[in-house]
């Protein structure tokens, strides 16, 4: 089955899932900060796109904290979110050289 | 979920965290249950000093994701559906193995005693082979169109096998072993899936292409007179089955039904005639037991497997509390 681009929002998500098991505001603050506060994502968001990746199987629940009477859940990714996160990756990887190649061209646009 | 942290988050509960809770409350109760505690302590951690309550546009994000909440399936309810897509696919993929199976052996046969061994009777004995294979997959056509109609054609085509099989000698050719409890499955997986529609969806070119490439390597010479290599080749796929997916894991699961007799051919009640049945089965005919026998463990298995799934969904209460399911 040839797997469909992936959102932004969701390609940051697990990006920030790949250094290791993250709770949910701890994911909310990385993305923001890979995107350079671009990308600013609320709980309600977060929380159907978790639903959404779980479904998928590309995330999974890693463990339970009860910080300061809070319930701190967390979150990691699962092999086959390792492998579509690396496959992403590459697919942008391969994007963006052939832009480069194509700007650097004599006659490019750069 | 556990009292304590509702009691907790109760007696804290401020201005703000009254109208989280009240937003909140629009997602659904099963997933509330396990998330509601967890979502409230994202949002109180992320609420600047002095908030007193929720904002516009925070209000509309936690409306926007209940919504979304509703109408994905949560996880637990894919494992649930994928036990029909399994069925589905089985009906498509047990014929191409089985007549990938015969033509491998048959072909080996020539190979290896080249000459036509039976003499005038190898043609008809071949075809005899791939007749009931053929029949399973002239289903899938027919169940393109007319999936129940086609079920039915493979229930009568099923009573008809083991009718012929029935007459001596008293135990059954390898290939019955296998195409009775295929077709048996097939039958199943065109009643309770959605068939070949289905699975045309779910399957690709590639998948094909393993299939057909997996059941070559398992009836090489080298490996089906082995059982332990046969063990590990089917081992190794199996596992990589399993770590698939739910749908993975539940075709692995239905496939074991046919396969479950290439483990143990050679063995009673398999063994040729004259060197015990066993099992207990004696009080049978001796096809009856070769077919209870066939059918009884895996399908034990599978209905073990169904009735732990429903219990695990039933005791689910939303989605991302079973790990990986």
């Amino acid at each position: 089955m040839t797997d469909v681009p992936m959102r932004e929002p969701t390609f940051l998500i697990l990006t920030a899932l790949a250094a290791g098991p993250q709770h949910g505001y701890g994911i909310m603050t990385d993305v923001a900060q890979i995107s350079g506060g671009r990308v600013r994502l609320r709980a309600g968001t977060l929380y159907a796109a978790l639903n959404r990746l779980a479904v998928e199987d590309l995330v999974e629940m890693d463990r339970e904290e009860i910080v300061d009477t809070r319930l701190r859940r967390y979150y990691r990714l699962t092999p086959h979110g390792t492998a579509r996160l690396a496959a992403e990756v590459d697919r942008m990887r391969r994007h963006t050289a052939v832009a480069a190649r194509r700007l650097a061209a004599p006659g490019g646009s750069a | 979920m556990d009292d304590r942290f509702r009691v907790s988050g109760a007696a804290q509960a401020g201005r703000l965290e009254r109208g989280y809770r009240r937003l909140l409350a629009c997602y659904p109760a099963r997933y509330r249950q396990i998330h509601e505690e967890e979502m409230l302590a994202v949002l109180m951690t992320g609420a600047p000093p002095g908030k007193r309550r929720p904002g516009i546009a925070e209000a509309a994000d936690l409306l926007w994701g209940a919504l979304r909440i509703w109408c994905q399936p949560s996880p637990a309810r894919e494992a649930e559906l994928a036990w029909r897509d399994a069925l589905a696919i089985l009906s498509v993929i047990l014929p191409l193995i089985l007549v990938v199976s015969v033509v491998v052996n048959e072909a080996r046969v020539l190979v290896l005693m080249p000459g036509s061994p039976f003499g005038h009777r190898f043609l008809p004995w071949a075809l005899k082979q791939l007749a009931a294979p053929l029949a399973m997959g002239a289903l899938v056509p027919l169940a393109l169109r007319m999936r129940r109609l086609a079920a039915l054609a493979g229930a009568g085509l099923l009573i008809l096998l083991v009718a012929l099989v029935s007459s001596p000698p008293s135990v059954l050719p390898i290939g019955d072993i296998i195409v009775i409890p295929a077709l048996g499955l097939q039958t199943v997986a065109l009643a309770a899936s959605p068939g070949p529609r289905r699975a045309l969806k779910i399957l690709t070119w590639k998948h094909v292409a393993l299939v057909v490439i997996a059941t070559v390597l398992v009836w090489t010479r080298a490996i089906s007179i082995n059982p332990v290599a046969r063990l590990i080749v089917l081992a190794v796929i199996g596992a990589r089955m399993a770590q698939t997916s739910p749908l993975g894991r539940w075709l692995l699961l239905f496939m074991a039904i046919p396969a479950y007799p290439l483990f143990f051919f050679g063995m009673p009640p398999f063994s040729p005639p004259g060197t015990g049945r066993g099992w207990g089965l004696d009080f049978l005919p001796s096809t009856a037991a070769v077919v209870v026998a066939c059918y009884l463990p895996p399908a034990a298995l599978a209905v073990l497997a169904a009735v732990a799934a429903r219990r695990a969904s039933s005791q689910s209460s939303g989605p991302l509390d079973v790990a990986g399911a």
